[in-house]
């Protein structure tokens, strides 16, 4: 399989070399960035295709939600956005990355599903100096100056909910989650700051337990030592079809009486669909939920239920405000919109007025410090949905 | 009490692993019908399974009627498709291994795609009647009503299975096929309807296994995959032709997946392949002994 696809990756990646290279000539005399009058060029990469590809649609609609309810202009010039297919990860986004910004040489490149592709794109982005404001994926990185995202740090949402689960839990948690660099940094936010707070893992040996990933859909074995630990709640991150597996089982398991707590991701977009009734009551966090009461989430949400189904999640709000950013950056930069000016101006926005509430970079991580909310799986009309039922810490930086 | 105390965190996981092994039975008993009874290397097989599967996600409303609707279309869907698989391997049935399968791994990925295209890339839910979406008490533990009644169906099916290969004149056809395809053709069969007879037959028990077993193993852009291999790893572990074997290889494999990883959860990302290397290599030598001797 893996042989297929990178073969069938580095045919796509010397194809576009070949463009490249026939480009370049063409292109020597062009500056980069544009002038007064011409439109601004934005390069959006997501996962249009493969397994994140409910993620990508959702953040490819958010940015063009912005650009349609803002006249398809970004600080009151005209935008070509240039989307191109991240595909399953770094395999496919390192030759889609590389179109976008040596032969479309956009202004700003957004977007980037898994934080995989945002390492694999970060050399390419150091070469060519173009800022990256990513809307989901976030890596470790050494050097952010020309890198913002408007999601979250991958330890912020366990971060967040830990002093609440502590106050409410009377007795011990475990603590489970998948076995990759994202399920440990999850999970980590969680169990240091629970440990902070005073609170004790029911875990046998005191650490959180991770499940070998993709490889388990099966958890009931898992169930068992829970129930064996005398855990009084339970505390994960799970996402995509592993969500809906965890979900769908633990409703029927022999736990299935003890408190859920989740990052938001656990129950967010489509895998909510998919839990049901299994999902109903779990307790999760995350920095959004299309029920919050501003000015900026109804505009938002009305919007987007005009042109989608259902309702708008994390994943497309993030994206959304990528181009609110970007709006105010490059109306900031001035008739040059140069990728430098642009990125200084990122630098200087301040507050940012978003459909999550207010927030702001960081300087030091750039990634929001923004507020978490406590959400709950609960019935609203005639579907279920996270439903807003408190506000946690305020993390970042 | 002391033993009932060490015992029971492992009831859940060891039942479980009945559950889980015999639907890997299913799933698994098409293909070493086509690979240990009849020879052919069907790479599509894990595709069959998620045809079932998807059909269950389609058509399932949470009640009994469409259970019987889905098992119906989704073994006709998958026989027809095994069917098919037989048509594009006759030019090269007579070839190696190889060449088969490299033409059904083509048929799995165009098959996977399509799959995908015509469902979309999410994992769909599978509903399961009404009567059996909950939880029942069993010596003290809460377990899922619907795996429980599979266990059942899922044991009738495998002594369905058993007695068709053993005692019908179809099955003894096609384990004479093995022993020795001419002299079968010589009394008038043609290799080639039992090929397709075999691989459709597979079909239909890749396509029961993935409508009943939907709420277990779902339907999804990876399941094809994730079957084929658990399919796999069962028929090297059951050796060849031999359903009793298979039958036992799946349910080690199920318990492997869910005891062995209640008891040694550390192991857990390579205790099903660490068992198959032991059984491998103790096995092989075993067979060399036998052919020395002979």
């Amino acid at each position: 399989m893996s042989l297929t696809l990178s073969r069938r990756g580095r045919a796509h990646t010397a194809a576009l070399l070949a463009l490249v290279l026939l480009a370049a000539p063409a292109c020597a005399n062009d500056e980069g960035g544009a002038g007064a009058g011409a439109p601004v060029k934005i390069g959006l990469l997501a996962s249009l295709s493969g397994t994140y590809q409910a993620v990508g649609k959702d953040i490819r609609d958010g940015f063009q939600l912005y650009l349609s309810s803002h006249d398809g202009k970004l600080g009151g010039r005209d935008v070509e956005l240039v989307v191109a297919d991240e595909g399953n990860g770094a395999a496919t986004a390192v030759p889609a990355a590389t179109k976008l910004l040596k032969q479309d040489r956009v202004v700003a490149l957004t977007g980037v599903v898994g934080g995989g592709s945002v390492a694999a794109v970060y050399p390419l982005l150091n070469e060519t100096k173009v800022p990256f404001v990513g809307s989901n994926g976030r890596p470790e990185l050494k050097d952010v100056s020309r890198v913002w995202h408007t999601s979250y740090l991958s330890d912020e949402p366990g971060e967040a909910i830990a002093q609440h689960v502590r106050d409410d839990v009377k007795g011990s948690v475990y603590a489970i989650g998948p076995d990759y660099q994202g399920g440990w940094d999850e999970l980590r936010g969680f169990t240091e700051a629970f440990a902070k707070a005073g609170g004790t893992l029911a875990n046998p040996d005191g650490k959180a337990t991770f499940t070998p990933f993709p490889a388990t859909t099966n958890f009931t074995p898992y169930f068992a030592r829970i129930k064996a630990s005398g855990a009084n709640a339970v505390y994960t991150f799970y996402a995509g079809s592993a969500a809906v597996d965890f979900v769908k089982q633990y409703a029927q398991s022999e736990v299935k009486d003890l408190p859920l707590y989740a990052a938001g991701f656990l129950t967010e977009g489509g895998v909510l669909n998919a839990q049901g009734e299994a999902a109903r009551d779990i307790y999760s966090v995350l920095n959004y939920s299309p029920d919050l009461d501003n000015a900026e989430n109804r505009a938002f949400v009305a919007a987007w239920k005009a042109e989608h189904d259902g309702s708008p999640t994390t994943y497309a709000m993030a994206s959304y405000d990528a181009a609110a950013v970007l709006d105010r950056a490059i109306a900031a930069a001035g008739d040059e919109a140069t990728p430098e000016r642009v990125n200084a101006a990122i630098g200087q926005l301040g507050q940012i007025a978003s459909p999550r509430g207010t927030w702001q970079f960081s300087p030091t991580t750039h990634a929001p410090v923004q507020k978490w909310y406590l959400r709950q799986v609960r019935q609203d009309g005639r579907a279920l949905s996270n439903t807003v039922v408190g506000d946690l810490a305020t993390v970042g930086g | 009490m002391a033993a009932g105390i060490r015992f029971d965190p492992y009831v859940v996981p060891a039942l479980d692993g009945v559950a889980y092994g015999l639907l890997v039975f299913v799933a698994a008993a098409g293909l070493v019908l086509c690979f240990g009874v009849a020879g052919i290397l069907n790479l599509a097989h894990g595709t069959l399974y998620a045809i079932g599967g998807y059909t269950a996600a389609a058509l399932l409303d949470g009640g009994w009627p469409s259970l019987a609707l889905a098992l119906a279309v989704g073994v006709v869907a998958a026989t027809a498709s095994g069917a098919l698989v037989a048509g594009l391997l006759t030019r090269v049935a007579a070839r190696n291994h190889l060449t088969q399968a490299l033409l059904t791994f083509g048929v799995a990925l165009a098959g996977g795609s399509l799959l995908v295209s015509a469902f979309g890339p999410d994992d769909p839910p599978v509903r399961v009647p009404a009567a059996l979406d909950g939880s029942v008490v069993v010596a003290g533990h809460r377990y899922a009503a619907y795996r429980l009644v599979f266990i059942v169906v899922a044991a009738l099916l495998a002594a369905l299975i058993h007695l068709v290969v053993r005692r019908t004149r179809a099955g003894m056809l096609v384990r004479a096929a093995v022993d020795d395809a001419e002299m079968v053709a010589v009394l008038g069969v043609s290799p080639a309807r039992i090929r397709v007879g075999v691989l459709a037959a597979a079909g239909a028990l890749a396509g029961a296994a993935g409508v009943l077993g939907a709420p277990i193993i779902g339907p999804g852009p990876d399941t094809a995959d994730a079957v084929l291999l658990l399919s796999l790893v069962v028929v090297v572990l059951g050796g060849l032709g031999s359903m009793v074997g298979t039958l036992l290889a799946a349910l080690a494999v199920g318990q492997i997946q869910t005891l062995g990883v209640a008891l040694a959860p550390s192991a857990a990302p390579f205790l099903l392949f660490a068992a198959m290397a032991v059984v491998l290599a103790v096995r092989a030598r075993g067979l060399a002994t036998v052919r020395r001797a002979t």
